[in-house]
């Protein structure tokens, strides 16, 4: 445990100094504000607006900076060589994954924890009350981000090329919102084989339904079970990606 | 007793380009036992297999046949990182960090108990001359610097055997006179010390012995009383022990 936190720690340090990260989260709080001007527009359903596109830019920016940043997170210190001091120290591999892989991810979360704060606020200043949860919004866009890091970081590692990698993460993102269109798809197939093909594709690519709460936000708040089956999604996927990484990663030689 | 043990080692390197797979030599056959308490000096040509045969010891490499075997435990062994120190040819630090936070950071995963951990930060940056910088940057750092904190990170759990990859390439000649009575101050507390170098003249000054590595073969084992006042014996043994693998050229002079 030791050796994960002080790689945690100092890839959570790293983020928090990086410009880019800076960068990304002055982007995130640009674009809440371009939403508060885009809401006056739409007087009728001000806050409503406010909420979707608030939400939208966390979100998106949190996708962005977490693929970018575990993109480059193992492929950058193997470059600068930095990777052969900390394993020429008693650290495990898989300790190494798991501390830089949680030290980004808290980056990306404290990032997402300030935009979500300043855009609460907002929506508070001009009279939202809602009927769903601010708060499971979030955390269901933490966990979409939670597995796109994890993928991004087992690409990096299996493709060794960050622009592949990066450009393999956008492709499994964009198929990650059609799961349920996928399986449709397989089911409508008169073929065996591109049915199995597409519905063993539909379960290796991110599923965000189970992350889709902003949707339904006006039904309330969802189920427990529809709650717990989307955290239990999100851990379960990542400690999938995590797993295959290490493998990859154990086979590399510095 | 042996600190390290070389049992007939061979590395290949093994590169596949659009299907052409190509075969490098790093190491072939190698015996070579370094004793504890002695300091080891490798000489050899660039591309002779210094680096490699430090990468084997760290257990950033494997051995494609033979074995290494290092304070008596086979490699690659996590475990006896925690005994072993390793300065690679340059400072592969992460820039991001500061003197303290880096130290902090190797002595954490070198299995530091906390409780001795700042203390031992504080004494080591003493020790390197860099307490004045210690909450600085690594980015702010000079080369020279850069090079102390290296160092520093090599000595921060006291190991018993020190592996330092060309520790004087690229060093004014103050600094190497530095790493000098370091090396020597090191044996005299009974460490190990095995470093490469293309230095011969450092060499003779600090080792017991030496070996000769050319084109991956051990080319020729020396003791002490075989250069020690002899004029050029070492210089001369180089030159006839080594030829170039590189596919470089001699310089052609009129």
């Amino acid at each position: 445990m030791t050796t994960i936190k002080a790689i945690f720690d100092y890839t959570f340090r790293e983020h928090v100094r990086h410009k880019v990260w800076l960068s990304a989260a002055l982007f995130g709080l640009v674009l809440l504000a371009g939403g508060l001007v885009a809401s006056a527009l739409a007087q009728d359903e001000r806050a409503r607006m406010m909420l979707d596109l608030g939400l939208a830019a966390n979100e998106l920016i949190a996708l962005v900076s977490v693929v970018f940043l575990t993109v480059h997170l193992i492929l950058q210190e193997i470059e600068s060589r930095a990777v052969f001091l900390i394993l020429s120290h008693p650290v495990k591999r898989w300790h190494y994954l798991l501390g830089r892989f949680f030290g980004t991810l808290a980056a990306v979360g404290l990032a997402m924890a300030a935009m979500g704060v300043f855009h609460w606020g907002l929506l508070k200043l001009f009279g939202w009350g809602s009927g769903g949860s601010y708060l499971l919004a979030w955390a269901c866009s933490f966990g979409k981000t939670a597995v796109m890091g994890s993928l991004a970081l087992l690409l990096s590692l299996a493709l060794t090329s960050e622009a592949a990698a990066m450009a393999f993460s956008v492709f499994f993102w964009i198929l990650g919102h059609f799961s349920a269109e996928m399986r449709f798809v397989a089911e409508k197939s008169g073929n065996s084989l591109l049915r199995t093909g597409i519905l063993a594709f539909s379960h290796v690519a991110p599923d965000f339904a189970h992350f889709n709460y902003r949707d339904a936000w006006h039904a309330g708040l969802p189920s427990a079970g529809w709650m717990g089956a989307g955290a239990l999604y999100a851990l379960g996927y990542c400690a999938a990606c995590l797993a295959l990484a290490t493998q990859v990663f154990e086979q590399k030689e510095f | 007793m042996k600190a390290i043990r070389f049992q007939k080692v061979g590395k290949i390197y093994r590169k596949s380009h659009l299907g052409r797979l190509t075969e490098t030599v790093g190491l072939e056959g190698l015996d070579l036992d370094v004793e504890k308490g002695e300091v080891f000096g490798l000489l050899g040509l660039n591309g002779s297999g210094k680096t490699t045969a430090i990468k084997l010891i760290m257990g950033l490499h494997l051995p494609t046949t033979g074995d290494v075997e290092v304070l008596g435990r086979r490699m690659p062994d996590v475990e006896v990182l925690r005994r072993i120190g390793y300065a690679p040819e340059a400072a592969y630090l992460n820039k991001t960090l500061t003197g303290r936070e880096t130290l902090s950071l190797y002595a954490a995963l070198s299995g530091m108990p906390s409780a001795s951990r700042r203390e031992r930060v504080a004494e080591m940056l003493t020790r390197v001359g860099l307490e004045r910088a210690a909450d600085k940057r690594l980015a702010e750092y000079s080369k020279g610097m850069l090079q102390r904190a290296s160092l520093a990170q090599t000595l921060i759990h006291d190991p018993e055997l020190l592996i330092l990859d060309e520790p004087v390439t690229g060093l004014d000649p103050l600094a190497i006179k530095e790493v000098r009575a370091l090396i020597l101050w090191l044996k005299g507390k009974g460490k190990t010390v095995l470093f490469s170098s293309h230095d011969i003249s450092e060499v003779e000054r600090v080792c017991d012995r030496i070996g000769i590595l050319s084109g991956g073969k051990l080319a020729k084992v020396m003791s002490q009383d075989e250069w020690r006042g002899k004029p050029d014996a070492l210089e001369n043994a180089f030159a006839s022990s080594v030829t170039r693998t590189d596919g470089v050229g001699e310089i052609k002079l009129d």
